[in-house]
């Protein structure tokens, strides 16, 4: 059984349509227009059980009001819903005492009594035997190292403490499935490392399905093996990190540092038997050359080398927020033809820098 | 049931907790709740300077009546703290908090606002109710005892259902509505006797809004004046109580069918 099964579902919400000027305030008082605005358009996606899964896309694509269904917060408004076994809104109460939810931009601690009181507090609330609790809580104290934090208010803790307090009480009742609703957001790079390296180890030792929303690639890198991608409603790229990466990434840049100023015109002519490469001068001593994964950088560089000096040389990889960020703009994740335009497309960092093509 | 009765238990510790640390707050809370009913009071009494019987009732017997309203809803004010439901737990999206926990939604909002020093209310009515019995010279057995348990617990389910209904309208509506604090007002008509009032506003309060239930219907039944039908009212108090409840608590839940989140 997957762990989270999801067909054709939508969610549609009805918004007010507000008329312009005092007239129209007017006329919305006795006769309101609705529009239906779909924020969810039909999507179907299934997770397997031990799986950590990356749900990306810009503000506004859905994932929020996705992960608010998974979680039997909201009522979809068609399509089929399992997680766990359960339809989330229809046995809620059942349902989520298996899941954990954080929202990273909400507490669900007790703002004015200490962390341990409002954990003694969830106990009680998902009904957790006192034994259980005990064996937990230490685990969990302890890989989070919350130790001295436990007896101070919420409104005490700094950000960081706070998120990894809420991990903890989202964990107190071992649910077999975390819902993470941007758990990193606002958080310095030592918590978050902490926090992934946590989720890492939860994964691992006691197969926890993880189902994490972010804006920070770098979340996605270190957890997940699977991303969803969402825009405008619809996935437009659902699969590996990897494939992802090398389906849009369509080669890497050989950034040169010369002894002497480069001329464009002497180094295009260098390359001219790859007609896919191209160059752009970058400052005084520096200029770049892009090559698509096709040609092997050997060849490429053995060219430049035997013509000109060179002091150094630095191997540049597409990263994940360059891809991504193409992705969003183009609104889709299917690769273009290779070798169209590439000027624009993923992949290449030369898009607003003069870049002469080799042709 | 047990389930919720000892989260109870267990959220008023965590109440006790958190007030504990502002003592002062707490019993400022409970001087002008307290001071509030005395003002509504004091209005009775200068009432009564002025005629000795209003509509056919005493002092003693409408002071009696005013004690009898404090109990059910010093009770009903303890549990049911939402008038700023629509701005916490909608505008700013705590219902989503609230939807991924284990236990009754409604139970889980009212536990979290619970408000125990309305309870000196309800107290301070069981007095009230005491002095004036002396007063007349009343009685009471254990089956009074009884009674009034089973009437105040049915004045608690009418307001319970009324402003549930009411609160719940938050979930079909994003702006505030005046309408809470418009029901807030008529409530109070219901501490006095309603054969005062005209038929179309007793007729109201007897079967749309049924305030009288709270107060005055109850109340009549250890008053026992035989000249009007106030004890099967009295007795009608209950059922009142359970329908309303009813209607309330399922306006609620197909409100939270239609939560629709909030922000991001």
């Amino acid at each position: 059984m997957p762990a989270i099964d999801v067909k054709d579902l939508r969610k549609e919400f009805r918004v007010q349509k507000n008329r312009e000027g005092l007239t129209g305030a007017f006329k919305d008082l006795f006769k309101r227009e609705y529009t239906e605005v779909a924020a969810v358009k039909d999507i179907s996606f299934t997770i397997p059980e031990g799986e950590i899964c990356g749900y990306i896309g810009e503000n506004g694509a859905g994932k929020s009001t996705t992960i608010k269904m998974l979680t039997g917060i909201l009522v979809p408004t068609s399509g089929q819903l399992k997680v766990n076994g359960y339809v989330p809104y229809q046995e809620r109460e059942k349902f989520v005492r298996e899941i954990g939810v954080v929202f990273g931009q909400r507490s669900q601690l007790w703002w004015d009594i200490g962390v341990i009181e409002s954990f003694q507090l969830l106990r009680k609330v998902y009904r957790v035997p006192e034994d259980q609790y005990r064996k937990r809580l230490n685990e969990l104290v302890e890989r989070l190292q919350l130790g001295d934090l436990l007896t101070r208010p919420v409104r005490k803790l700094s950000l960081g403490q706070r998120m990894r307090c809420e991990l903890v009480a989202s964990l107190l009742h071992n649910p077999s499935i975390l819902f993470l609703d941007e758990p990193t957001i606002g958080l310095d790079i030592v918590v978050k490392t902490e926090i992934r390296d946590f989720l890492k180890m939860l994964n691992r030792e006691h197969g926890t399905t993880i189902l994490l929303t972010t804006h920070d690639l770098q979340d996605i890198e270190a957890l997940c093996s699977r991303v969803i991608m969402l825009d405008d409603g619809r996935i437009i790229y659902d699969g590996g990190l990897e494939e992802l990466k090398e389906k849009w990434s369509k080669g890497r840049e050989i950034r040169f540092q010369f002894t002497s100023r480069p001329k464009l015109e002497e180094l295009v002519p260098l390359t001219r038997d790859f007609p896919d490469v191209q160059w752009t001068s970058e400052d005084e001593l520096t200029a770049s050359m892009w090559l698509p994964h096709h040609i092997n950088v050997s060849d490429a560089l053995s060219r430049v080398v035997g013509a000109k000096e060179i002091r150094d040389i630095k191997i540049i990889e597409t990263n994940t927020d360059e891809i991504v960020r193409e992705i969003y703009k183009s609104g889709s994740a299917e690769a273009r033809k290779h070798g169209q335009a590439s000027g624009e497309n993923g992949g290449s960092p030369a898009g607003q820098k003069e870049t002469v093509p080799n042709a | 049931m047990f389930f919720h009765a000892m989260l109870f238990w267990e959220y008023l510790k965590n109440y006790a907790k958190t007030r504990l640390t502002y003592r002062a707050d707490f019993w400022i809370e409970v001087l002008s709740d307290l001071a509030f009913q005395a003002m509504n009071l004091i209005v009775i009494l200068i009432a009564f300077q002025h005629t000795p019987t209003l509509g056919g009732w005493t002092e003693s017997e409408v002071v009696f009546v005013y004690g009898f309203f404090m109990v059910p809803f010093g009770i009903f004010s303890c549990f049911f703290n939402l008038w700023n439901f629509s701005d916490r737990y909608i505008v700013k999206g705590e219902m989503d908090r609230i939807l991924t926990r284990p236990a009754y939604n409604l139970v889980q909002i009212m536990l979290e606002n619970m408000d125990p020093p309305s309870l000196f209310g309800s107290l301070v009515g069981l007095v009230i109710m005491a002095i004036t019995s002396a007063q007349m010279g009343m009685t009471y057995g254990f089956l009074d005892i009884l009674v009034l348990i089973l009437l105040v617990a049915g004045a608690v389910l009418i307001y319970f259902g009324i402003y549930t209904a009411l609160t719940a309208i938050a979930f079909y509506s994003d702006s505030p509505t005046g309408i809470l604090p418009l029901m807030y007002n008529i409530q109070n008509y219901g501490r006095y006797p309603v054969n005062i009032y005209n038929k179309v506003m007793r007729f109201i309060l007897t079967w749309l809004i049924p305030f009288a239930f709270v107060g005055v219907y109850p109340a009549a039944f250890f008053l026992e004046r035989s000249q009007t039908d106030d004890i099967r009212m009295a007795f009608l108090t209950p059922v009142v109580g359970l329908v309303f409840a009813a209607i309330g608590l399922a306006v609620w839940n197909f409100g939270v069918k239609r939560y629709r989140g909030a922000g991001s």
